[in-house]
């Protein structure tokens, strides 16, 4: 789904935010991104969100060598990559609903489908209440959910986020923690850029460590997720999800269904909604 | 499938963008207004002064006084000579008695009393009705060219024709169109520096949304056309307010000249398409401003 091969970024000022990485994360994986500060993990992220060029090497997404995408097709590959930010980046003037409907608007959709789309997303998300609310009156852990929610209403191959626990408490870093695997678990390739080791302990996931621009270590996930995550579904957690009845409702559209080919997760055991996907 | 933004958003975003600054949004469509207010008199005065010149082009009258002993033949064959210019629409010969009769008539009957008729000016004349199209100064300028050709026959005395008068109109109307077109290009100039600048006032304050936008996937067309709209809007505010100060304006001037019955016009005096233009002309100004605004500091 995303693969970097020898990917080289300098600024003007002579400073090497990346060098030589070489990396691959695949189709429906879910990946951590850490590194101290200016490691070059944002740097990473803008690479892929083509908000800067690399100055050498090549990153391709979904086969597709954003290297040399012409500028005008680059609106067209930010449809396929969702984003979420640690300060939001929500819309003040605007209200929630369309927040997340923006995302929809840009597509030319007809305001039912947007309707009906970002209705049953915010449903899921249980923002329904709040959708004619501004962010400036929502909590931190709703404005992220709203951030989520844009970053997902129009069903993106791959979810990217930056520090997006960075601006909560840990009881609203974990909730949302737990709607990014669950968006992941639906198939969505899901990379979360985070210097937080708490975090990356707590869920054991595939962790790929920046240092200084390089890729210094690719640790593979060690099964601790599984456990971490089951016990945040235990009852009394009253997290969002999209496990819920009406975001099930919402999965074909959320997550495009995974081929049985080498990089599904593992099938057995069968998935809980809680549950984060990943590659073997 | 490549689809453009939807009108009603479009509009949604673009009356958000007017009412986040109206205090700007309405001096740029005042300073809109006052332009092609402006523009229309300047219009109007042209388009008028332009339509009584060209009536008084169709009442031209030209008297080319003959010599007393002129022959009948030389006299005949002048008049054929001034019937073939173009323009010429009668020729009418007096006789020297003929000339006098009708200087009597111009004169007051106390001042005939004791006259001698003899002392009565007369002299064979030739009386030139001329339609001729004066569109410029050139115009005039043929016509007394063509009186100075007639002045050097040798049987023509004088030639009598107002040219000088005319050649002042058409110089006033001339200096009038050239401050009008000055003003209108400055005034035009201001309103759209006046758009140019709320716009960009606009984009600023909206960077982080244009750049939320642009990270969410919206083209570049997307993320400009509210501030495009924005500024055609501006346009057609300030082009509605001027076609409402030019309508009084012209309610004004109707009843103005039907009152001192100072001239006889039968035509309307705002120039045929000239509302349209207006009509048109307000939303095109506010969209090159803004377009202009847009294309410099809003990079997507």
């Amino acid at each position: 789904m995303i693969q970097l091969y020898h990917v080289h970024k300098r600024y003007p000022n002579g400073c090497d935010a990346l060098t030589d990485v070489t990396l691959r994360v695949r189709e429906g994986e879910f990946v951590f991104l850490t590194g101290p500060s200016g490691a070059g993990k944002s740097t990473l992220l803008r690479l892929l969100l083509v908000m800067e060029r690399a100055t050498d090497g090549q990153i391709l997404i979904g086969g597709r060598n954003i290297h040399v995408l012409r500028d005008a097709s680059v609106p067209y590959l930010r449809r396929n990559i969702g984003v979420v930010f640690q300060d939001f980046r929500l819309i003040p003037r605007r209200t929630v609903f369309d927040n997340v409907a923006i995302a929809l608007e840009i597509m030319g959709l007809k305001r039912k489908e947007i309707e009906r789309r970002v209705g049953q997303l915010l449903e899921g998300l249980r923002l329904i209440h709040r959708a004619g609310a501004y962010p400036g009156d929502l909590s931190g852990g709703e404005q992220q959910r709203v951030a989520i929610a844009r970053a997902l209403v129009n069903e993106p191959a791959i979810l990217l986020a930056d520090e997006p626990t960075g601006n909560l408490d840990p009881d609203l870093g974990h909730d949302i923690m737990n709607l990014l695997l669950d968006v992941n678990r639906r198939g969505t390739t899901v990379v979360v850029a985070t210097h937080d080791h708490t975090l990356i302990e707590r869920y054991g996931l595939r962790t790929l460590v920046l240092s200084r621009g390089a890729l210094t270590e690719d640790r593979p996930r060690t099964g601790r997720a599984l456990l971490n995550h089951n016990e945040r579904a235990a009852p009394g957690n009253t997290a969002p999800t999209l496990g819920n009845p009406l975001a099930a409702s919402l999965a074909p559209a959320v997550a495009p269904a995974r081929t049985p080919d080498e990089e599904a997760p593992d099938p057995s055991p069968a998935p809980s909604a809680t549950e984060p996907a990943e590659a073997p | 499938m490549k689809r453009g933004p939807r009108i009603g958003y479009v509009m949604r975003q673009s009356l958000q963008l007017v009412r986040s600054s109206p205090w700007l949004t309405a001096v740029s469509a005042l300073t809109i207004a006052l332009a092609l207010t402006l523009v229309g008199l300047f219009a109007m005065v042209l388009f008028n002064a332009s339509r009584l010149l060209h009536d008084l082009g169709q009442s031209l009258t030209l008297s080319v006084y003959v010599q007393e002993a002129t022959p009948a033949d030389q006299l005949a064959n002048l008049e054929r000579q001034v019937r073939a210019r173009e323009g010429v629409k009668a020729v009418r010969t007096l006789t020297r008695e003929q000339d006098r009769t009708r200087n009597r008539a111009l004169l007051d009957k106390d001042l005939l009393e004791g006259l001698d008729e003899a002392a009565l000016p007369g002299q064979p004349v030739l009386e030139v009705e001329i339609d001729a199209d004066l569109a410029s100064r050139g115009d005039v300028d043929e016509l007394v060219a063509w009186t100075k050709t007639l002045r050097s026959v040798q049987a023509v005395e004088d030639v009598e024709f107002g040219a000088e008068k005319l050649r002042l109109v058409f110089a006033v109307v001339e200096i009038a169109r050239t401050i009008g077109v000055v003003l209108s290009v400055v005034l035009l100039a201001s309103a759209m520096f006046f758009v140019f600048s709320t716009i960009r006032l606009g984009v600023f304050s909206r960077r982080d949304e244009i750049e939320i936008l642009s990270l969410v996937g919206a083209t570049p067309g997307f993320v400009r056309l509210p501030f495009l709209v924005e500024g055609a809007l501006q346009g057609l505010c300030g082009a509605l307010v001027a076609m409402a100060l030019l309508g009084l304006l012209h309610l004004e001037l109707r009843g103005l000249v039907r009152d001192v019955h100072l001239l006889n016009v039968s035509w309307s005096l705002v120039p045929p398409g000239m509302l349209a233009w207006l009509l048109l002309g307000g939303p095109s100004v506010g969209l090159v401003a803004s377009a202009m605004s847009v294309g410099r500091y809003l990079k997507v």
